[in-house]
């Protein structure tokens, strides 16, 4: 092997944007990540993209960062990003000097924002409460996390990167003082996902590590032994049945909790609080937290007061501090990224660490640790990933006369069109026919196929690629005819062991929702497959008296085939 | 709003036209996917290529963002029969999903200078056309029945050469009103029913929303209405008024609905302050006050109407005593059959008049059963839809055939024009039936 290589711990947004970059170098990267893509913090963001409107006081670097960063996602992931435009929003009882410092901070940090009166802003968004006092508009917007992480990595592979998901660091190699690659154990799972051997434990060996493990990057570094301080804060969100705001909505106060709407494709999602916690993996996730996001939101918009969620999550940011910053309160820490040089900082070679930031601002801390790993390895080559753009993303004009040729609904096409982007004509022309999957989202066979076949029976990765089963009715009509997609590439057992899996996470996020109509529709769901899949039984358990049919024909005078 | 990535400069744009800027999103809440909407819908039953109400209503309108304003062109397929809005367990508001979604693509997608758009708008507007036809209307019955006219019809406009334009009576309903004394005479049968009857019955009192078919087609039904009712001692009064907006609705011009709209408020709105309770013999009239106006429109007082608006026999059924009344009655009618109109069922009144005349001596009636005519207003009447509409009403067809009656039975003037094209039967209204049990006999 003559290129430099380098082993990435961590499948979210920061982790694939650095495989992305060094692979794009020429860098050998081999990405490792315990469970699919965004199987961390990335996959329960708030789906924000953020113009730095929200950290132009107190943060003004972060401010300017996310703005930088916003305008290259729109132009490089056209297809993840929905630019909806943002609105700081002020209450009677928010602060009229807060309101100026705000303004005149987002001009400070080069990011174009407007005062706005009461009346414009309901007219732009009439469900907002009609106390408000004013607005500020801002380039906020809403990214796809899932589309976005996927698109850096299937970059990164078109660039000689390997991608292994559902492998996860066991260990750190350490060979006399420096780290010199990684354990990974494959893990098994329901049909072949994983580019690995199933169960196997493998060593890989590469020129440098770089952790991105967020929230896990303290326990990646224990593992050298190293002390990395992050500190794990959790925040939930909701999301809504419906979008009840087109564009993104912020409480123009001071940054706390629970002052964030972020209209995503069909829904919309309420956020967050932010609390330390010990364990990232292990916290409670209590209803009183989502109880009290609900009646704070409900004050800007109250239409949300009675509004259906589908489910609630919750997500932990991976905060950084440089040691004895001595911050007391974790949304006072700044949001901004460190790359941690261990051979300089504690004297063990081989090993970068990348902490801290924003989901927004992940390429950029792509670049600088991208950069950092270059320059120990003696690579010589730019970074490129503000100019290409990714997969995706590449042409935009080629879509306008695509919408038609499929037979798809208006909104379906326009639902595929936008989740695809330039890949809208390749992966449409895959399946035929082509109907619908998923009818709450859209999601076309194509769509599914076209998923399936780049993660094989990983019906969640299907999901977070396709949108499949995240609507109204949360699987309840589409996840057995994922499953079903399946076949007949995949036998019967495991396609029934995907749709368990597929469930098992559908119903994780809905026992934060079981009241009113998203009660009633869990209530349905388990009726409809109780009944026709008895599934409240063991549906494998096949002791059905066939004969008692056949004789029964037979009484009745009728003819019987025998099935 | 405009589009940021565009511009990143603050420049609101109001793409939305007026009519069709309702947000109908949050009414996606209630939907549980259970797919009662699709089971009834009869256009799904016949046309495969019709994706059906839930798609049309909750579906699309969920997957809708601000700015998209193309609707599904499968839209214009839709009856507008309401049965999935009746038989949603839910309450979503399909009805009024529909509504708006066909009226923004009617304004946003349809091509205006085509025919099929110039033929829909006069149907919506069939008041005007009505009423022009109406003032001549020997002449106007002759020009219609021509087989030529038929013909340069489905040619030139995409009506049905199938078809035959209804007859317009000799005499409009208002005419003969007009003629009969008004509202004056009207209060004085009243007073002397009531007298008759032993009543005092200052209350009595209801303001009739004709529409246009009873007005300029089926005037025996208006006159039968208005010879029950004062003989039960109500006085009558008929305002100056407007097309109801139906025809407005199904076409998707809700625009010219809003206009019709807000003058029958204003009209009829008065009378309920002055304690009249209103009155249809139409239940597609009678639904569009009482459902549609106020799904759709904003209007001062359209809440009041609303609430105030009654099917005729609805009326009789909850204000007075019918079992005992027709308990005397010994009537002479030919045995009938009852098809209950889609919105009918809106207003919950499919079942009235079945179990009313269940033991009336004299009379045998049976029912067609839950089914939808086909004709729909004016769907039936648009060349490209006919077989869709015949296909419908195959299934009435066949009930009719099957039943024992002789006379069809149905509130509906659009129903009553497809059972007579489709079986021949002559079509009788309720209040027709009702006069005879208890005027005449």
């Amino acid at each position: 092997m003559n290129n430099p290589s380098t082993i990435v711990i961590g499948g979210g947004a920061t982790g694939v944007g650095i495989a992305r970059d060094l692979a794009m170098r020429g860098v050998d990267v081999t990405l490792v990540e315990k469970g699919n893509l965004t199987h961390g913090t990335s996959g329960r963001m708030h789906g924000m993209l953020h113009s730095g409107g929200r950290y132009a006081v107190t943060d003004q670097h972060s401010a300017e960062d996310c703005m930088t960063e916003n305008r290259i996602l729109r132009d490089i992931a056209s297809h993840c990003v929905e630019m909806t435009g943002g609105l700081f929003v002020q209450m009677p009882e928010d602060d009229d000097e807060y309101f100026q410092q705000k303004l005149e901070g987002c001009l400070e940090c080069d990011i174009p924002a407007e005062e706005l009166t009461a009346e414009q802003a309901l007219e732009m968004e009439p469900y907002l409460s009609e106390d408000l006092e004013r607005a500020i508009w801002v380039p906020d917007g809403a990214i796809d996390p899932f589309r976005l992480c996927v698109a850096n990595a299937v970059s990164a592979e078109n660039h000689g990167a390997r991608i292994e998901t559902h492998s996860e660091v066991t260990d750190l190699l350490v060979e006399d003082g420096e780290v010199v690659g990684v354990e990974v154990e494959h893990k098994s799972g329901a049909g072949s996902r994983v580019h690995g051997n199933e169960g196997e434990i493998e060593e890989i060996y590469a020129d440098h590590v770089v952790n991105a493990a967020g929230a896990w990057a303290g326990q990646i570094g224990a593992m050298a032994d190293l002390d990395v301080e992050v500190i794990p804060a959790k925040g939930v969100m909701t999301i809504m049945n419906v979008r009840q705001v087109d564009m993104v909505i912020n409480r123009c106060k001071p940054r706390g909790n629970a002052d964030i709407i972020v209209p995503h494709e069909t829904t919309a999602i309420l956020g967050t609080t932010d609390e330390e916690v010990e364990d990232p993996e292990d916290f409670p996730e209590e209803q009183a937290e989502v109880d009290f996001l609900i009646e704070e939101m409900s004050k800007m918009a109250p239409i949300l007061e009675d509004a259906r969620t589908l489910r609630s999550y919750w997500g932990v940011r991976p905060l950084y501090e440089p040691p004895g910053t001595g911050t007391e309160e974790t949304e006072q820490i700044t949001r901004n990224y460190f790359v941690l040089d261990h051979d300089e900082r504690d004297g063990t070679p081989g090993l970068t660490t990348v902490v801290g930031g924003k989901f927004v601002t992940y390429r950029k801390m792509a670049e600088d640790c991208a950069d950092h790993v270059c320059d120990l390895l003696g690579v010589d080559a730019e970074c490129r990933t503000a100019e290409e753009p990714l997969p995706g993303s590449e042409d935009d004009a080629v879509l306008s006369d695509a919408m038609d040729r499929y037979g798809l609904r208006s909104p379906v096409a326009r639902r595929n069109k936008q989740r695809l982007g330039s890949r809208y004509d390749d992966v449409l022309s895959g399946a035929d026919p082509n109907p619908v999957v998923c009818d709450c989202e859209g999601v076309t066979r194509a769509e599914v196929q076209d998923a399936i076949e780049s993660v094989g029976t990983d019906l969640n990765a299907v999901r977070q690629r396709t949108r499949a089963s995240m609507g109204t009715c949360q699987g309840g009509t589409c996840a057995y005819r994922l499953a079903a997609e399946l076949h007949p590439e995949y036998d019967e057992e495991t396609a029934r062991a995907a749709l368990e899996e597929l469930y098992q996470e559908r119903w994780k996020g809905q026992r934060h929702a079981l009241w009113g109509e998203q009660l009633s529709q869990a209530t349905l769901n388990h009726a409809v497959h109780a009944s026709t899949m008895n599934r409240d039984r063991d549906p494998t358990d096949v002791s059905v008296d066939f004969d008692a049919f056949e004789s029964r024909a037979v009484a009745d005078g009728g003819e019987s085939d025998g099935d | 709003m405009s589009k940021p990535e565009e511009s990143e400069t603050f420049d609101p744009v109001d793409l939305f036209p007026e009519a069709t800027e309702m947000d109908l999103r949050p009414g996606v809440d209630k939907c549980d996917k259970n797919s009662n909407c699709e089971t009834v819908c009869p256009v799904a039953e016949v046309n495969e290529d019709f994706p059906g109400p839930k798609f049309q209503g909750p579906e699309q309108w969920r997957l809708t963002r601000k700015g998209d304003l193309e609707f599904d062109e499968s839209v214009d397929k839709c009856l507008n029969c309401m049965r999935c809005d009746t038989a949603c367990t839910n309450g979503v508001p399909l009805g009024q999903m529909h509504n708006v979604a066909r009226a923004n693509y009617v304004d946003n997608q349809m091509n205006h200078a085509s025919r099929e758009f110039l033929r829909n708008k006069m149907l919506a507007n069939y008041g005007t056309l009505g009423k022009l036809g109406s003032m001549m209307p020997r002449i106007s019955n002759a020009v219609f029945g021509l087989g030529a006219t038929r013909w340069l019809n489905e040619k030139l406009l995409g009506f049905p050469s199938e078809r035959s334009f209804p007859d317009f009576a000799t005499q409009t309903f208002r005419g003969w009103w007009s003629d009969r004394g008004g509202d004056a005479t009207s209060a004085e049968r009243a007073r002397e029913a009531r007298e008759a009857r032993g009543e005092d019955g200052e209350d009595k009192k209801v303001a009739f929303f004709h529409g246009c078919y009873a007005n300029y087609h089926q005037t025996e039904v208006a006159k039968s209405m208005v010879r029950l009712y004062e003989s039960l001692g109500y006085e009558i009064a008929v305002p100056e008024q407007s097309c109801c907006g139906t025809p407005m609705f199904a076409n998707g011009m809700l625009e010219d609905a809003r206009g019709v709209a807000e003058g029958n408020v204003d009209t009829f709105g008065s009378l309920v302050e002055d304690g009249y309770d209103l009155i249809a013999t139409c239940t597609s009239c009678s639904m569009a006050l009482r459902k549609e106006y106020p799904e759709l429109f904003d209007i001062d007082g359209i809440e009041d109407v609303a609430s105030h608006m009654f099917d005729a026999v609805e009326y009789l059924r909850v204000n007075e005593d019918l079992e005992a009344e027709l308990e005397a009655a010994d009537v002479d009618f030919p045995a009938m059959t009852y098809h209950a109109p889609c919105h009918g069922e809106v207003m919950g009144v499919e079942g009235i008049i079945t179990e009313l005349f269940a033991d009336v001596d004299g009379v045998e009636l049976d029912d067609t059963g839950d089914v939808c005519c086909g004709l729909a207003g004016t769907y039936g009447w648009k060349e490209e839809k006919y077989d869709d509409s015949m296909e419908i009403g195959a299934e009435m067809f066949e009930a009719f055939e099957e039943a024992p009656g002789e006379v069809a039975l149905t509130e509906c003037p659009m129903c009553s024009a497809q059972i007579e094209h489709g079986t021949g039967y002559e079509v009788k209204h309720p209040m027709q039936l009702l006069e005879t049990a208890l005027v005449e006999s």
